[in-house]
């Protein structure tokens, strides 16, 4: 029986500086992710949505309380199997400068699995090529593809180790709306059809609308949660909290 | 523009730091070469005046031969002549002089210093005479034919005092003398590392040289004339029979200065020409970190020129910053190079050559010349990056990502092909009869071409360089692979410097393997021996000729034959005659005659070689006029013609020929041949007894006395490889560079790797792979390259003899690993701050 929650933090706090010049950028957060199911995190800059990321990503440390991805207490980790925890049951979309340069796409898609020496499911990584549609792209090089066909190449490799979890910072942030909404489409795809962990981070009200539960961050502290959002609600909402 | 360029330099101190190395690593060997010749020079000028401080006249024969390489053999004088001038007014004390091979044998049986190679071993007079060279500082001078006197260095080096009884070789046998005093030599224990035994002057006479004879005659006046007076009333009344000239103090002293002075420079030729190379090589690391800071600074550049800066002064703004590089770099390497000169003289101290203590020498010349060369190599390095820089559209501000933009012009293959072609006519033409020193021209066009090729043939190299990486490491690997071949102007700038070390190790590699190996063959052709006795003692002595007539006496002997090399004047040049003894060479020697026997061979006649033969259209009959080193003319009729001249060279005489002569002659080596069912250790046990009464000399069997022949090349190419090290240094400060800046620029791929899952270990290997396979690069090259030059060098003096080439090997496998070491050594540091690098920043940098 899989675990409820694919993430889950409880008491994050993320301090910068001591004293009179600490600055809270996450106080005492707890939240819970769903296996299966696709969660936006929305706040105004400086809310700490990507510090919560980040921290649930095991990209940056915590100052104080736990999170646990797939069941592993991350703060225990020393960087080599934090390093292997990324690699293994985690997948990362950045908004920019997602791919290395000198691979190709399929280098790029399979690059966890290969840096694990790990083989991966063939079966798997096929379905995920054809569900972002990358079949006729595979050999070309980051420079030789569009914006929007490097997020796909992206979006695939975070998929490719089927991971227990996949982060995405601001995923379409540059890109424009119609392929920007494409990326969305095929991320929804991968939690309806292939059963994914996404956590969102995004300031864009439609694209939070694509997610099943919309969590709202503001000053570091958890401010409201949305399920089924519709951009309207998400806009009214933002409006409630003051936004 | 000028306060906008100071504030970039300051602002980036790692830069400016990185840039500086490569200056100040060119600069150093520059000023240390020379601070360290002329600190050379100034000391022994100064222990050559301490020397003849006190000799007022200095009274010599004229005679003298000049034979090749600047040898120089002068005969010696009688020694009647010191009554004569010591009655002359104004002279006050007179002492005869002998300067000659002699050799301390140690308590352990073994002579003190080295044979051959090192500082020579003498054996002179040690009496009481006012200007004399020699002060006692322990016991007394030698008074008698049963005492010695040594130089403190040798007595401390031997642990002797005063009492021991102490074996000397010299050139008439062995003897052992009681120890009576130890001498200091001015104010070193012993000059310029050379070892002596003093000795009275009759033993002196006896025992070194020939009796009734002196090397030359020091006079210190009584003071009531002056040394020109004095030297002339000398001249005056030594008859003119004996072909002497009298010399002043300051004339004597002026003329050894000059003779060393002349020795050093090609020692300081030599040093500066690799200090040279090394600047060159260093040249390529400074132009290509100008270049990739140039591009990483493309942005930078793009805004000021947004804003209003003309390309002039945005190619301003880089020259300046060179200017100040340059001027840091080679300060900062002008006083390295100072410290790095007395490293050098603690490397010979410790290799126990005690030069004359003296304060370093720092000649203006060489601070101007450091700076300025630094300046100019800095500058020059930086122009073209710089005016690149000003090229920068504006637009490239709005960018994205600054990476170095890479096109590879048909322009550049062509003009590197051409150039390579260019060279490759010259050296055709050169093999088919145009001059040798078209060479140089040729080969120098087949570098630059290569070099201007390089970033055509880098990526294809790389890229198959870094297969097996790919292979045995996997994605790492193949991001290695990638990365090495992803800039390939980058990657051969890098490899540059590795390549021009490597080719230049490898081009004198070739010409020894061909020389050893032609050696090996001509050896293993002419001497039919089973043992050989061996001295290295060039110009000074050898095997006394006593020893080949011991050894042939010994019942395991079959025969052994004493071979010897006299210096003569035929024709008013100085020559070498090869001596042999005609009764006992045959079967063991071999010249190959082709007419005349070996009985033919008296102190009448002479053999030539067949080459000589046809140039000179002699014939047998013929006779050739040959003046001895002690004036004596003799008639040689031609009476033998051999074909084997690569050991007897022109012209072979028998060892009699000096018989009633004032000449002294040696072996430099004796060929023995075993007779047939002695076994191997009794004849070694036998002959090595014999070796030891004489206390020089070793004993080798024929394959160990061809390779010891062959070998000897090797020794020389110790010091050039020792200086091409400078190059492999420089080379490896440039990898670092290049990959410090590479994963600077490479930030945020590095950290995406890291978020996505690449471990520490695996950035670290990844960057040593990419230096690995750069390095490899280099040296591939450098080594096709190598080969080649060896083969045109070795085609080049085929004239000298040098008829076959081999290919290096042996000295090419270690070039390979020596490479793939630099690789793995000058990625430590890079990859460690590869693995620094701040993974958030990289990834949150929008």
């Amino acid at each position: 029986m899989k675990n409820p929650s694919a993430a889950t933090a409880t008491n994050v706090s993320k301090i910068y500086g001591h004293g009179d010049s600490e600055v809270r950028a996450l106080d005492n957060v707890s939240v819970q992710f769903e296996t299966g199911k696709f969660t936006a995190i929305m706040g105004p800059s400086g809310s700490g949505k990507s510090t919560l990321m980040h921290c649930m990503a095991g990209l940056d440390e915590m100052t104080e309380g736990s999170v646990t991805i797939a069941d592993i207490d991350i703060a225990s980790l020393k960087d080599k199997d934090l390093t292997k925890l990324r690699r293994d049951k985690i997948g990362f979309v950045f908004q920019s400068f997602n791919l290395v340069p000198t691979l190709n796409a399929d280098e790029n898609i399979r690059l966890p699995l290969l840096l694990g020496n790990n083989k991966g499911n063939e079966e798997w990584i096929q379905k995920v090529i054809n569900t972002v549609h990358l079949q006729d792209r595979l050999t070309h090089r980051p420079s030789e593809l569009s914006g929007g066909q490097q997020q796909r190449v992206a979006v695939a490799r975070a998929l490719a180790s089927e991971p227990a979890i996949i982060f995405a910072d601001e995923p379409t942030g540059n890109l424009d709306s119609t392929t920007g909404n494409e990326i969305l489409s095929f991320m929804r795809k991968a939690v309806d059809e292939l059963g994914q962990t996404i956590v969102m981070v995004t300031h864009d009200p439609v694209s939070a609308s694509y997610a099943d539960r919309i969590v709202f961050l503001k000053d570091g502290k958890i401010a409201g949660e949305l399920l089924e959002p519709t951009p309207e609600l998400v806009l009214d909402y933002m409006k409630k909290l003051g936004h | 523009m000028l306060r906008i360029a100071l504030k970039g330099i300051l602002g980036r101190k790692a830069r400016l730091v990185l840039t500086s190395l490569a200056v100040i690593l060119g600069t150093a060997f520059l000023s240390g070469t020379a601070v360290f010749s002329a600190t050379l020079n100034r000391t022994f000028d100064n222990l050559f005046s301490d020397v003849f401080r006190n000799v007022d006249s200095y009274v010599r024969s004229t005679q003298v031969i000049e034979a090749d390489f600047g040898a120089e053999e002068r005969q010696r004088i009688p020694a009647e002549l010191i009554a004569m001038i010591e009655a002359v007014p104004g002279v006050g004390d007179v002492q005869g002089d002998i300067q000659a091979f002699a050799r301390i044998i140690g308590k352990d049986g073994q002579p003190l210093g080295s044979e051959g190679a090192g500082p020579p071993t003498f054996g002179s007079v040690g009496e009481e005479f006012k200007g004399a060279l020699w002060t006692i500082s322990e016991g007394k001078f030698p008074s008698n034919s049963t005492e010695v006197a040594l130089d403190e260095a040798s007595a401390k080096a031997g642990n002797y005092v005063v009492g021991d009884i102490v074996k000397v070789v010299a050139q008439t046998g062995s003897r052992e003398f009681t120890l009576v005093g130890i001498a200091g030599y001015g104010d070193v224990r012993s000059p310029g590392g050379a070892t002596f035994a003093l000795f009275d002057l009759a033993t002196a006479q006896e025992f070194l040289a020939k009796p009734g004879f002196v090397d030359a005659i020091l006079i210190s006046g009584d003071g009531s004339a002056s040394d020109e007076e004095l030297a002339q009333a000398i001249n005056a009344i030594i008859p003119s029979s004996y072909k002497t000239e009298t010399l002043t103090g300051a004339e004597i002293t002026k003329e050894t200065q000059d003779q060393i002075g002349s020795a050093l420079s090609f020692f300081s030729i030599l040093l500066s020409t690799f200090s040279y190379i090394a600047l060159g090589v260093g040249s390529f690391v400074i132009y290509n970190v100008f270049s990739i800071s140039a591009a990483q600074r493309q942005r930078e550049n793009a805004l000021l020129r947004a804003i209003g800066a003309s390309k002039k002064q945005v190619t301003r703004a880089l020259m300046i910053e060179s200017v100040v590089v340059g001027l840091f770099g080679s300060t900062i390497g002008l006083f390295a190079g100072i410290g790095l000169s007395k490293a050098l003289s603690a490397l010979l101290k410790a290799a126990s050559i005690d030069l004359p203590s003296g304060d370093l020498v720092v000649p203006s010349s060489a601070v101007v010349n450091t700076i300025v060369v630094g300046l100019i190599v800095t500058v020059a390095s930086a122009w073209l990056p710089a005016r690149r820089a000003g090229k920068v559209p504006p637009l490239a501000a709005m960018r994205e990502t600054a990476i170095e933009i890479v096109v590879l012009s048909r322009r550049r293959s062509l003009f590197g092909l051409i150039l390579i072609a260019l060279g490759a006519a010259t050296i055709v033409a050169v093999t088919s009869g145009a001059s040798n020193k078209w060479l140089g021209l040729g080969i120098l066009f087949v570098f630059s071409g290569t070099i201007t090729l390089g970033p055509v043939i880098a990526r294809p190299v790389a890229l198959l360089l870094g297969k097996p990486a790919e292979k045995f490491r996997g994605v790492t690997g193949t991001m290695a692979r990638q990365n090495s071949a992803r800039n390939p102007k980058r990657t051969s700038r890098t490899a540059s410097p590795v390549l021009i070390g490597v080719a230049l190790v490898t081009a004198v590699a070739a010409l020894a393997a061909s020389i050893s190996s032609q050696i090996d063959g001509v050896f293993t052709q002419q001497f039919k021996g089973d043992y050989a006795i061996n001295t290295n003692a060039r110009g000074f002595g050898g095997l006394s000729p006593s020893l080949a007539d011991d050894i042939n006496a010994l019942p395991e002997v079959e025969r052994a034959t004493g071979i010897g090399l006299l210096t003569v004047k035929i024709d008013g040049k100085g020559q070498y005659l090869t001596t042999i003894n005609p009764a006992t060479v045959e079967g063991v020697y071999d010249i190959g005659l082709t007419s005349g026997s070996y009985a033919d061979l008296t102190p009448e006649t002479i053999f030539v070689s067949q080459q000589y033969a046809e140039n000179n259209d002699a014939k047998l009959g013929d006779t050739l006029q040959v003046t001895l080193a002690d004036a004596q003319v003799k008639t040689l009729s031609i009476a033998g013609i051999y074909e084997f001249d690569e050991l007897a060279g022109k012209y072979t005489v028998s060892r009699d020929l000096t018989k009633d002569t004032t000449v002294i002659t040696f072996d430099l080596g004796v060929y023995i041949k075993i007779k047939s069912g002695v076994s191997d250790e009794s004849a070694r046990t036998a002959l090595q007894a014999a070796v030891d009464k004489y206390g020089q000399g070793t004993l080798l069997s024929k394959r160990e006395y061809i390779d010891s022949q062959s070998g000897q090349i090797n020794q020389l190419l110790g010091l050039i490889y020792g200086l091409l090290f400078l190059s492999v240094i420089i080379a490896i400060v440039g990898i670092i560079i290049t990959l410090l800046l590479s994963v600077f620029e490479r930030q945020r791929e590095i950290g995406l790797l890291r978020a996505v899952g690449m471990t520490k270990s695996q950035v670290r290997t990844t960057v040593r792979w990419e230096s690995v396979i750069t390095s490899l690069l280099g040296a591939v090259v450098g080594i096709v390259l190598g080969v080649g030059l060896g083969w045109v060098i070795v085609y080049a003096l085929r004239d000298q003899g040098l008829s076959s080439f081999s290919v290096p090997v042996g000295p090419t496998v270690s070039i390979l690993i020596m490479a793939f070491v630099i690789g793995v050594l000058a990625a430590v540091y890079p990859a460690w701050r590869a693995t620094r690098v701040n993974l958030l920043a990289a990834i949150t940098t929008a």
